[in-house]
């Protein structure tokens, strides 16, 4: 993704991940009605962005997908931060197996979550992530909804 | 992640949770796993203890192509003892079923029974519907002697921990000048603050200090918090102050709190993280602090 963020904006980067319930799933019940009946229509819905902070004119907010982003300098990056201490490519997110993870890309100063220095860490709500001069802020939402 | 030489060793929880599984929803930031920490250094790979938590550090090997009949790789377990929780996930470690791994166990022993037939005891099929004799890897089962434990640059040495029952095992790896200590189920508050000082308390404060002295990293048994301590005196776990206290005299660098209690949701240790991680952190010199989670991985 090489989209140009702009001050406030939020980016919707990929579609929802979104998981469909499966036959099995809906088939098993000890109900007298179906459970199918409840359910074909309902969809889980997992968003997940990430709110930076520390740029002039900023937050801004981007909205994770299914697709890797790359955090850095560099014109390349899905999430771009031209601040001091970051790396050209400094960071990823990547989602697998229904969760965010980040990693860091051999960066120079390191990448931090809640203060704590990782090379890769599984994201949960409201985590704080720390690159370079920028503090960014993982937020994480599950729901269920009729698709309909 | 890079893991070669002259890059850091990557160190991983995999499972953190003391005593049993707590999965659910208010363990999901911590973990519900019990215990189980790797150690990777250019090509060399430890893993401490095999709570359910290995579970899922043998299917990232798996997942990533190592351990795999076509990429054999030669692993390294270490228990801190053999208490359920520390061994629970052991049948459940995907590598240890392919042929052509090489599966080395690592004990104290100084125990009553043979590490060996605790751990077929486990699998006998009363329990479980597989052997342990079963298993394809090249299995080898050792309890420690004093000889010491080199793995290329990774270097491991280990005392023996009483004051928790049964006893217990602390480790110390150490590669490139660096130190990493796993120093799980030990009541230290019975050792550095007893009723009555003895010239055996003392000597045992002494060989604590001396071994995770200035470590980069202790992962250590912070399980109750300070109220908490008071009915679960003698249960062989170490209380957050007295932890936080003697890792600091220490001059611990970083310090994981671990074997988190399975009453012990999300929220309460985010707020004992935000109760004392200010004091250590601007303290001169600092000591980081922080509750170990699943899927942390540190370079150190």
């Amino acid at each position: 993704m090489d989209k140009e963020i702009n001050p406030g904006e939020t980016i919707i980067h990929n579609k929802n991940v979104e998981t469909a319930l499966n036959d099995d799933q809906v088939s098993m019940s000890t109900m007298q009605f179906s459970r199918r009946s409840l359910s074909t229509q309902v969809t889980i819905t997992q968003r997940a962005y990430l709110e930076v902070f520390g740029l002039k004119n900023y937050p801004v907010g981007v909205e994770l997908g299914e697709e890797e982003m790359r955090i850095g300098r560099g014109d390349d990056c899905g999430l771009k931060l031209p601040l001091h201490g970051v790396s050209r490519q400094h960071a990823r997110v990547y989602f697998r197996n229904e969760e965010y993870y980040i990693e860091d890309l051999e960066s120079t100063n390191g990448t931090y979550v809640n203060s704590i220095r990782v090379s890769r860490c599984v994201l949960r709500n409201n985590d704080q992530i720390e690159i370079g001069q920028a503090k960014i802020f993982f937020i994480e939402e599950r729901m269920r909804r009729k698709s309909i | 992640m890079t893991t070669g030489k002259n890059s850091p060793a990557q160190v991983t929880f995999w499972g953190t949770r003391g005593s049993i599984p707590t999965p659910g929803r208010t363990t999901e930031k911590y973990g519900g796993n019990t215990p189980c920490v790797s150690i990777v250094y250019d090509n060399n790979y430890i893993i401490i203890d095999a709570g359910s938590g290995i579970r899922n550090c043998g299917l990232e090997l798996v997942g990533s192509g190592l351990g795999t009949s076509e990429n054999p790789i030669d692993l390294h377990l270490f228990l801190s003892h053999t208490h359920w929780d520390h061994i629970q996930g052991l049948p459940f470690f995907v590598p240890a079923y392919v042929p052509g791994n090489s599966f080395v166990i690592y004990g104290s022993p100084n125990k009553e029974r043979f590490l060996e037939s605790i751990l077929s005891d486990q699998m006998d099929t009363q329990y479980f519907p597989v052997e342990m004799t079963s298993l394809a890897a090249n299995i080898s089962i050792r309890e420690m002697s004093d000889e010491a434990l080199r793995f290329g640059d990774l270097a491991i040495d280990w005392q023996e921990q009483v004051y928790h029952p049964g006893g217990s095992v602390r480790y110390r790896i150490t590669v490139n000048g660096r130190r990493i200590v796993y120093a799980s189920d030990v009541e230290l508050d019975q050792i550095f603050f007893p009723d009555e000082k003895t010239e055996e308390t003392e000597r045992l404060a002494a060989e604590y200090l001396a071994f995770v002295d200035k470590a980069d990293l202790l992962i250590a048994d912070g399980q109750y918090t300070e109220e908490e301590y008071k009915t679960k005196k003698g249960w062989g776990h170490t209380s957050i102050p007295v932890l936080l206290e003697i890792a600091y005299r220490a001059k611990v660098k970083q310090l994981a709190f671990f074997h988190h209690d399975p009453q012990h949701t999300d929220k309460l240790l985010n707020e004992l993280w935000t109760k004392y991680s200010p004091k250590y952190h601007t303290a001169d010199p600092p000591m980081h602090i922080f509750w170990a989670r699943e899927g942390l991985t540190m370079p150190i």
